[in-house]
């Protein structure tokens, strides 16, 4: 449901290997495909370029029944920010229950959910960030949607089972949320306000966070907290804010259970689950193992939802097509494969196709701890040269995605058009873009290395394209003189696997951006967790931290540019290509918008309207 | 026999426990349960992996992992049964209760259609030996067995629900549709027949003809999407039954059993009148249930009544005619609902789940949506199965039907009929019960591919799921009961014999 710093673990926790294997296994077709620009749209109508949500007129629901499936996996509660229940398939449904402070736009843009509320930096350094609430939001029960709530929210981030702040982040938390205990490290105070049921609240940052927008956004009603508690409101803010573990215990308690259904088919009581967005659970809605319906929310103060009713059905992946041609289901994602799109064409004009690129990305990775190209940087640039990474988007991705380019950054994507064209102005200067044989080979011998150097190129197999890629790059670098070796593996990202032990020169995998801005910091600076190659280098370190401490966008641009200029100079690795989504729809909707954004194509699903 | 099926009971439960430890400790060692953990970025992944490790019990060693599972299983002897939880939180014992009833759903009409089907096919195809219709079962039985059920599913579904839904919104039969059924029955209602050359031809042709117009005047009538069936079509097809089932079984000489046939079909036609009211809107399955044993125990009665020196047969074809006859009142009953579902779903034949989501309609309605939901996965599974019955009753009628006693019965002057039906098929069926028990109970755990391509949530979405995150909970519900299945159909099929073949009894 929420959208904030374990976001990037969305991808991960839902999908399973997917993160680092591309799309073309069946396990992999829920991916949080997305795109900004359409590829494809047969309708001819004109696409916004608001990459926000854009008024689409609407002002009644109607009635009627739009069907959609995310795959087989069932509904695991109301509270989907359990370690248990935090997947893409809960967020699909739980995301349309609950209105928050921001979300994403279809490039990735964070955007302020003007009905519900909004926030600003009131100051930068040391960092305060005031959020005003819509008067008029209410849950669906009738309570007012107050401060109260947001200090619940922050409470389930922040207390140990100790009865105390978080120190370090490292504590074992009382709330057992999925995003851990960041918040309270970084905001030790809480949120601060007149009283509990006041609109405005203030966040004082203990220091600066450059990810301070997606920190704060929806909310779990307070008020059922309290009452599960057997205190009122008053009291469950004030055991908050004295941190009086006779309330809290059993208030995290309930938070921790209570809002599972782990019976599946069973719906918790309705006065538990109150909702903030414009869909709510429809009663008698959830078949086990079949569908759930949403229904309209009707205290929903804002726009109200096109459609009156919304239906997941749990089905697997591969049956999808065929589903949405015989009326089934009205809005898919398929797995973006070659196949999928003359199969999607076939159908006819009832359907209607749109593609482009995600926020999952693809690239290959130096060792640097060990082998052929740590602290070599010729044999790198050798590699680099002889790498057909055209070849490999004309031949795999632009029959999916017409509009597929080679990626030349890390931390912008092409279709963030503006941010990218200025990035990779400064960082690269496209000697790579063709395949160089001759640099490649000069290179080569400049590096001093022997005709028939081995190069594993491990990956986590199977995965047909990957091993597509492989080839690809094969039979152009051994021309130079590198014997590359395809050391795709099962188990190659698993404990005790290839990239653990250090058996690989090059690691082929993605990384899916989480909309963060500070993620990549963990991939690129000295000793982080997710740099797997041991890459060092101070320029990057630094500017990472720069840019980390800061909430300055322009700043943000700017080491940006160092770092990626760095990361191509000492060659850190060389992205290949924003992985390609395909979602399709029943040509009689109206307002399905592709989204690069992790949320999938349900994130405006309150808007799809059938035509009439 | 009480003894013989202890003893069996005591040691396919030693074998259900020594299986349950050996497929936990493979289902633990089949992957690594953090693996999705590992590769995610979250700040807070250690804290995330260490609470998986401990919800999970990973730390633990294999034996007290499973000791915990055991300790729980063995907590439904007491009445406190704990199957565990998946990696999702969600309860396993409600899960495998759903996901059994969902896969028993699916499989029951599959298998007996199957067992119907390919026992018929096997049998018409051994007394007809080197025929055209022995040559055409055996390559269709060929090809069903190596069907890939994936490529199989969405040719159906092309076919059965897109194209038939497409075809349905007309409900209008061309010409050349009409005569292509016309051919097909006919060719095979003349192979089936048998005999010389000419009278092969005259069935043939006869069937089509028959077929073409009846197709013709119900595409005039728009029967497809208005059809009807009427109380005098009722009657006249439970007659048919009567008559056909006192044929083949008793031989229409036997006077008694015909009457008694005859009149079960005349009284469950009279019943559809005076039951009217609970048929057509009854309150809950229980209502039709009990209605259906009400109608068995009548059939019997009469049987009974007419029997006289038959009347353990008459009892047997009276019970027969009773069922059929209740099969076509419900048949009846669903066609007068079917232009009413057509107007609730104008698209009958969905190509995922097990029913619509949220349907509005009334008892018979909603019957009949999941009904068709049935039909697809059903013809799957049933031409599965048909393939290896047909075979194997085929070759076990062979060499039964060339046995030495069948050749006296023969000689001393019985119908062909009598000689197969009494002396031949009940022998034939001795080693087919084998092969059912135990097709029953793989189906149950078998139907993986079938329930994920049609979007049924099975017990093999369950097991597969379970398998894929490393989960042992939900495999081993899985195992529970595929396995408990197993063994029971296995001694079923013991009991079976039994009563087929009296020296397994001495």
């Amino acid at each position: 449901m929420k959208i904030r710093r374990a976001s990037a673990a969305v991808a991960a926790v839902a999908t399973g290997a997917l993160l680092l294997s591309a799309c073309s296994s069946p396990a992999s077709e829920n991916e949080p495909e997305s795109e900004e620009t359409m590829a494809e749209e047969t309708e001819g109508s004109a696409e916004p370029t608001d990459s926000c949500k854009v008024d689409t007129g609407v002002t009644e629901t109607a009635d009627g029944n739009i069907s959609y499936s995310a795959g087989e996996v069932q509904w695991a509660g109301y509270n989907g920010n359990l370690p248990d229940t935090y997947s893409t398939y809960n967020s699909v449904i739980n995301d349309r229950m609950f209105s928050g402070f921001m979300y994403f736009g279809t490039d990735g843009t964070i955007c302020q959910d003007e009905e519900f509320g909004s926030f600003e930096a009131v100051s930068e350094d040391p960092l305060q960030v005031q959020y005003t609430i819509s008067d008029d939001a209410v849950w669906s029960d009738g309570t007012p949607i107050t401060y109260a709530d947001y200090l619940l929210d922050w409470a389930t981030q922040a207390v140990t089972t100790d009865g105390t702040i978080s120190e370090d982040a490292s504590e074992t938390p009382l709330f057992n949320s999925v995003s851990g205990l960041t918040l309270g490290d970084y905001v030790p105070e809480g949120p601060q306000a007149d009283s509990a049921d006041a609109k405005t609240f203030q966040y004082d940052y203990e220091r600066v966070y450059a990810d301070w927008q997606l920190m704060v956004t929806s909310a779990f009603p307070a008020h059922v907290v309290a009452d599960q508690a057997g205190v009122s409101l008053e009291e469950l803010v004030t055991a908050i804010e004295e941190l009086d573990m006779s309330v809290l215990e059993p208030a995290a308690e309930f938070w921790n259970t209570g809002w599972l259904s782990s019976t599946p088919g069973e719906l918790p009581d309705p006065s538990i689950v109150p909702v903030s967005g414009q869909y709510t659970l429809k009663e008698d809605g959830w078949v086990a193992g079949q569908s759930l319906t949403l229904t309209a929310n009707e205290e929903f103060w804002g726009t109200p939802p096109a459609t009156k009713e919304l239906t997941y059905r749990f089905a697997a992946a591969d049956t999808h097509v065929q589903a949405l041609q015989n009326g089934d289901l009205d809005v898919i994602e398929p797995q973006a494969t070659v196949d999928t799109i003359p199969q999607l064409e076939q159908i006819g004009s009832s359907v209607t196709t749109l593609t482009g690129q995600t926020l999952i990305w693809e690239h290959l990775d130096y060792n640097f701890a060990n082998g052929v190209f740590a602290d070599n940087l010729a044999a790198r640039e050798a590699f680099a040269y002889c790498v057909p990474r055209q070849k490999i988007v004309d031949d795999l991705i632009a029959p999916i995605d017409e509009g597929a380019v080679v990626m030349n950054a890390r931390e912008v994507f092409p279709y963030q058009t503006e941010k990218y064209d200025e990035v990779t102005a400064e960082s690269y200067d496209g000697r790579y873009d063709e395949v160089d044989l001759e640099m490649a080979t000069e290179k080569f011998a400049e590096a001093g290395l022997e005709e028939g150097t081995e190069i594993r190129i491990g990956y986590s197999a199977p995965n047909p394209r990957r091993a597509d890629e492989v080839a690809a790059i094969k039979s152009s670098c051994d021309q130079v003189g590198f014997n590359i070796v395809d050391a795709g593996n099962a188990d190659f990202f698993a404990a005790g696997g290839a990239l653990e032990t250090g058996d690989w020169e090059i690691a082929l995998f993605a990384w899916a951006g989480s909309g963060q801005i500070a993620s990549g910091q963990n991939i690129y600076a000295t000793d982080r967790p997710q740099n797997f190659g041991g890459y060092s280098n101070e320029t990057v370190d630094e500017a990472w931290n720069t840019l980390a401490s800061s909430v300055d966008e322009s700043v943000h641009l700017e080491q940006t540019k160092i770092i990626e200029k760095e990361l191509w100079d000492t060659l850190y690795g060389i992205p290949l290509f924003a992985h390609p989504g395909v979602v399709a729809h029943t040509s009689s909707l109206e307002n399905v918008r592709f989204t690069a954004a992790q949320d999938g194509i349900v994130w405006n699903a309150e808007q799809w309207a059938r035509a009439s | 026999m009480l003894k013989f099926i202890l003893r069996r009971l005591g040691i396919s439960f030693l074998v259900l426990w020594a299986a349950s430890l050996l497929m936990y400790v493979l289902t633990i060692n089949a992957g690594d349960p953090l693996a999705d953990l590992r590769e995610s970025n979250a700040e807070n992944r250690d804290q995330l992996m260490a609470l998986r490790v401990d919800q999970m019990g990973l730390d633990l060693p294999w034996y007290e992992r499973y000791w915990d599972w055991l300790t729980g299983v063995a907590g439904c002897f007491t009445g406190s049964c704990d199957l565990g939880t998946t990696v999702n939180g969600a309860n396993v014992l409600d899960l495998t209760a759903q996901s059994a009833s969902s896969t028993l759903r699916l499989v029951t009409a599959a298998t007996l259609l199957a067992i119907v089907v390919g026992i018929a096919a096997g049998i018409i195809s051994a007394i007809r030996q080197y025929s055209g219709f022995d040559y055409s079962v055996t390559f269709l039985a060929f090809l069903f067995f190596s069907l890939p059920v994936f490529w199989a599913a969405v040719l159906l579904k092309e076919y059965g629900a897109i194209r038939f839904n497409d075809w349905i919104a007309s409900g209008d039969m061309e010409p050349p549709m009409i005569l292509g059924i016309a051919l097909v029955v006919g060719v095979v209602i003349a192979a089936v027949v048998g005999g010389t050359w000419r009278r092969k031809i005259y069935t043939g042709a006869g069937t089509f003809a028959f077929v073409a117009v009846v197709l013709w005047v119900l595409n005039i009538l728009d029967w497809y999407r208005n059809p009807f069936f009427g109380t005098a079509m009722v009657l006249l097809s439970s007659l048919g039954a009567a008559v056909l089932v006192t044929a083949i079984i008793a031989g229409l000489g036997n006077r008694r059993v015909l009457y008694a046939a005859l009149t079960t079909a005349v009284v469950g036609t009279i019943s559809y009148f005076v039951f009217a009211g609970p048929l057509l809107e009854p309150s809950s399955w229980w209502v039709l249930i009990g209605l259906f044993v009400l109608a068995v125990l009548v059939s019997v009665g009469i049987g009974a009544a007419w029997g006289g020196y038959a009347r353990k047969q008459a009892m047997l074809i009276s019970a027969i005619t009773g069922v059929l006859t209740s099969l076509t009142i419900v048949f009846d009953i669903l066609v007068g609902h079917w232009a009413g579902f057509l107007e609730l779903k104008s698209r009958p034949i969905s190509t995922i789940g097990s029913e619509t989501p949220n349907f509005t309609g009334d008892f018979w309605e909603s019957v009949l949506d999941s009904g068709m939901q049935l039909i697809l996965p059903t013809i799957v599974l049933t031409l599965i199965s048909v393939a290896s019955y047909s075979r194997y009753t085929r070759s076990s009628m062979l060499e039964v039907m060339n046995q030495d006693y069948v050749r006296t019965a023969r000689s001393k002057g019985l119908s062909e009929r009598a000689v197969i039906t009494k002396h031949a098929f009940r022998n034939a069926l001795i080693p087919i019960t084998t092969i059912v028990a135990f097709d029953f109970a793989g189906l149950i755990g078998g139907a993986v591919i079938t329930e994920s391509v049609f979007g049924w949530k099975g017990m093999g979405a369950m097991f597969r799921e379970g398998l894929d995150r490393v989960d042992p909970d939900p495999v081993m519900a899985f195992f529970l009961v595929t396995g408990t299945a197993a063994i029971l159909m296995n001694m079923l099929a013991d009991i079976a014999y039994a009563y087929l073949d009296p020296r397994i009894r001495r």
